[in-house]
């Protein structure tokens, strides 16, 4: 142990190994998870613990930001986008190149191997200036990072603004659909969905029976049978609908057998 | 404590204002004017901002300053990068507004949005829509290149490769044919750039980690104070260069330009592959020189062997090719590797060599790409070399301009890439890099195959009923073409005005 490594103190030293292993852990889990949403939790995950490390060292400006920007906003808004899209976990994940994963992987945990043992040992040689020389050359964390970046780096700053713009007129370019039709008036709306003998009024709502209260239930008919238009669209597009056990109908029947309906 | 607020050089970031600004300006342009006068406005925006800039650029050209604390240098070398940057992409702008060579509209999709094949797609076609977007994304990245070449700092240098980089990755998925090719290519692009990006961030981290600095200045000095104990120092150099290595096309880190280069829209593949290599190649230079110079001997062997790399697989592979765009690239990738041993020369000559290259390179593949644009068939662009077949018998004008730039390509006297690589490769040999300069010179002969195989089946093959058409293309792609063409010869001709101002231009400041 170095000089440089020994002036952590124990609190430090349990933070980091604590908060380092669950963040490396969340970024393996994020790699291997099938579905996209785990993969989206355990980034948030990583991201969080990264934050905690970055208040450890000094740093709570970044720390703060990390998690309202990125773990807050950014993949909030990134689950949001997954659970209203509906990424399920059929994406494909044949390997078009024979043997293209186990090279990637061996040369992955060979960068990985070379990174970690060059970068350890050269810590273990370099010294250090310390966290708190660092803040108080400017006044502080925030006002340092305030110095930095409206006076060195100004420039670099507006220069973010043009990144943002391209990011939201891209984003624009290539999700806005434009219509090339007038947009339909409410009678003429209303007309076409009557035409054709659509379903005036509400659809019926989905079954509850009592024990299921789950829209992917369908809704009994009075005749025992189950209607498919309480169930939402996209359900019975998936089809997951869940069926219903005769057995239940009938239980239900003898319920309600001395009911006038 | 109080703060003082940063004094700028206002008059030496002009050109990069103005073209900031401009590209504001192009996007409000989008938001609030009508439809129809769009195309109209956005044209007189680009091109009078383009032609600014490069008036500022000129007239600043004497200037030797560093501002924005340390993160910009504006120096000799700069204002001729950013000066080559504009005149490119002014030829690259030409190409993108030609809109008489394609029956349903310009180059790009009238709407990216649609599904490829969709009724609103055709319902956008026929009614002659116009994705006029393009002109803000060509003014944003041609701002990133021009900030690019002037970064004097890892951070600036990061956010300039961003800015560039982001505008190319869209405007490669916009191409009014092919469209599923064109939207592949986007996102390989953008993918396989964000990984690189993400390369170069932590090579500047561990940078920061040895030096106690991002800026070129101290990192240089920290390598003079600092001997022996260089691990952190030798991981980040590798790891910022993946990045550049990435933007330049070099192998190992080529893998994306065959595809984006035949997927994204020809004038943009053009635009793209003439300024790219100018930005990237005097940021590599920058980085390399200003802030790593001290440790010459330890990066040296690094662009050796991908030198090497990119110059024999480049040439190889592109033998192989029948898509003329994808042989392009290859070639692309070859040249780059041609430019890295004038890089590695690491001395005035070298830069100088490897500013003259990057012009000439620029305007023949500009010039090469305006030919692709126009030899069509009923289905777009013919590029399969095979319909190319006999093409100096139908249209002898236009296969006479594409034999002058493959022959410039090739490195063959009197055109500008002989004097360019004559330059490279003598500046090889004046740095004691003989062997590097043998392989070159090998390799240039592999390359020289595939381009004159193309000039050889134009004239000696007849035609053939596959055999594609010249179309004629309006003033725009005219202009471009004749400019891309009479630089080139001109550059192998009488180079010696461009030599003498690469000459006055000096070396990079500190």
């Amino acid at each position: 142990m170095t000089e440089a490594v020994s002036d952590f103190n124990l609190g430090e030293t349990i933070v980091f190994w604590v908060c380092g292993g669950l963040a490396v852990l969340g970024a393996l889990g994020m790699i291997i998870s099938r579905k996209a949403v785990h993969s989206a939790l355990f980034i948030a995950l990583t991201m969080i613990n990264l934050a905690i490390l970055y208040v450890a060292n000094a740093a709570p400006f970044l720390g703060m930001v990390q998690v309202i920007v990125y773990t807050g906003a950014v993949m909030m808004l990134f689950l949001f986008v997954l659970m209203v899209v509906g990424v399920d976990s059929s994406d494909s994940l044949v390997e078009t190149i024979k043997g293209q994963r186990f090279a990637g992987l061996l040369l992955g945990i060979g960068l990985g191997l070379l990174l970690t043992v060059g970068i350890g040992s050269a810590l273990t040689t370099s010294g250090d200036i310390g966290l708190t020389a660092a803040n108080d050359a400017a006044g502080g964390n925030v006002q340092g990072l305030a110095q930095l970046m409206f006076d060195d780096y100004v420039v670099a700053f507006q220069a973010t603004a043009a990144l943002l713009i391209t990011a939201a007129v891209g984003a624009m370019v290539l999700a806005h659909r434009e219509r090339w039709t007038p947009r339909k008036s409410q009678p003429e709306l209303s007309e076409e969905r009557f035409r054709d003998g659509g379903h005036p009024g509400n659809r019926p709502s989905p079954g509850v029976y009592a024990r299921h209260n789950a829209v992917d239930t369908p809704a009994l008919l009075p005749d025992g049978s189950t209607s498919l238009d309480s169930v939402p669209g996209p359900l019975r597009a998936r089809d997951d609908v869940r069926d219903v056990d005769p057995a239940d109908v009938d239980e239900i029947r003898e319920l309600t057998k001395g009911v006038d309906s | 404590m109080e703060f003082i607020s940063p004094e700028l050089d206002y008059a030496a970031l002009a050109p990069m204002i103005v073209v900031g600004v401009a590209a504001i300006i192009s996007v409000l342009v989008e938001a609030f004017a009508p439809r129809s006068v769009r195309r109209f406005l956005q044209l007189v925006l680009v091109f009078t901002t383009l032609i600014g800039a490069l008036v500022l650029v000129v007239l600043n050209s004497g200037m030797r300053v560093l501002t924005g604390g340390q993160s910009i240098a504006l120096d000799g070398p700069a204002w001729i990068m950013q000066g080559t940057i504009l005149i490119l992409a002014i030829l690259g702008g030409l190409l993108m507004a030609e809109g008489g060579v394609d029956p349903s509209g310009d180059a790009f999709a009238p709407r990216a949005s649609a599904l490829p094949g969709s009724e609103d797609e055709r319902q956008f076609t026929i009614r002659g829509y116009l994705q006029t977007e393009v002109w803000p994304f060509l003014l944003f990245a041609v701002l990133g290149m021009m900030l690019f070449v002037a970064s004097n700092d890892l951070l600036m240098m990061f956010i300039a490769l961003e800015v560039m980089s982001l505008p190319l990755y869209l405007l490669a998925g916009m191409a009014r044919r092919r469209r599923l090719l064109s939207q592949e290519a986007a996102l390989k692009y953008f993918l396989l750039g964000a990984f690189s990006s993400a390369f170069f961030l932590f090579g500047a981290a561990l940078i920061y980690g040895y030096s106690g600095s991002i800026a070129f200045g101290p990192i240089s000095f920290a390598i003079t104070t600092k001997a022996g104990e260089n691990t952190l120092l030798l991981i980040g150099i590798a790891m910022l260069l993946v990045g550049l290595f990435f933007k330049i096309g070099a192998v190992p880190f080529h893998q994306w330009t065959p595809d984006v280069y035949q997927g994204a829209p020809t004038p943009v593949t053009g635009m793209m592959a003439a300024t790219v290599k100018v930005a990237a190649f005097g940021a590599l230079m920058r980085l390399l020189y200003v802030a790593f110079g001290g440790v010459r001997w330890d990066w040296e062997i690094l662009l050796w062997i991908v030198a090497i790399l990119s110059m024999l697989v480049g040439s190889i592979i592109a033998i192989s090719q029948s898509d003329i765009k994808r042989m392009l690239a290859y070639s692309s990738i070859a040249q780059a590797g041609f430019i890295l041993v004038g890089v590695v020369a690491a001395s005035p000559q070298g830069l100088a060599s490897v500013l003259f290259y990057l012009i000439a390179y620029g305007f023949t593949t500009i010039g090469a790409f305006a030919v692709i644009s126009l030899v069509r068939n009923a289905s777009g662009e013919a590029t399969s070399i095979r319909d190319w077949a006999g093409l100096g018998k139908k249209s002898p004008l236009i296969a006479a301009i594409f034999s002058v730039f493959m022959l410039s390509l090739a490195g063959i006297p009197l055109t500008g890439g002989f004097i360019g690589k004559w330059g490279v490769f003598a500046a090889g040999v004046a740095a004691g890099d003989a062997w590097l300069v043998i392989v070159a010179v090998i390799a240039s002969v592999i390359a020289a195959f595939f381009y004159v195989r193309v000039i050889v089946l134009m004239y000696f093959a007849d035609p053939t009923p596959d055999t594609a058409a010249v179309v004629i293309p309006s003033g725009f792609t005219t202009v471009s073409l004749a400019a891309g063409a009479t630089l080139t010869i001109a550059l192998g001709i009488v180079p010696q005005p461009i030599l003498d101002i690469i000459a006055n231009a000096g070396v990079f400041i500190r």
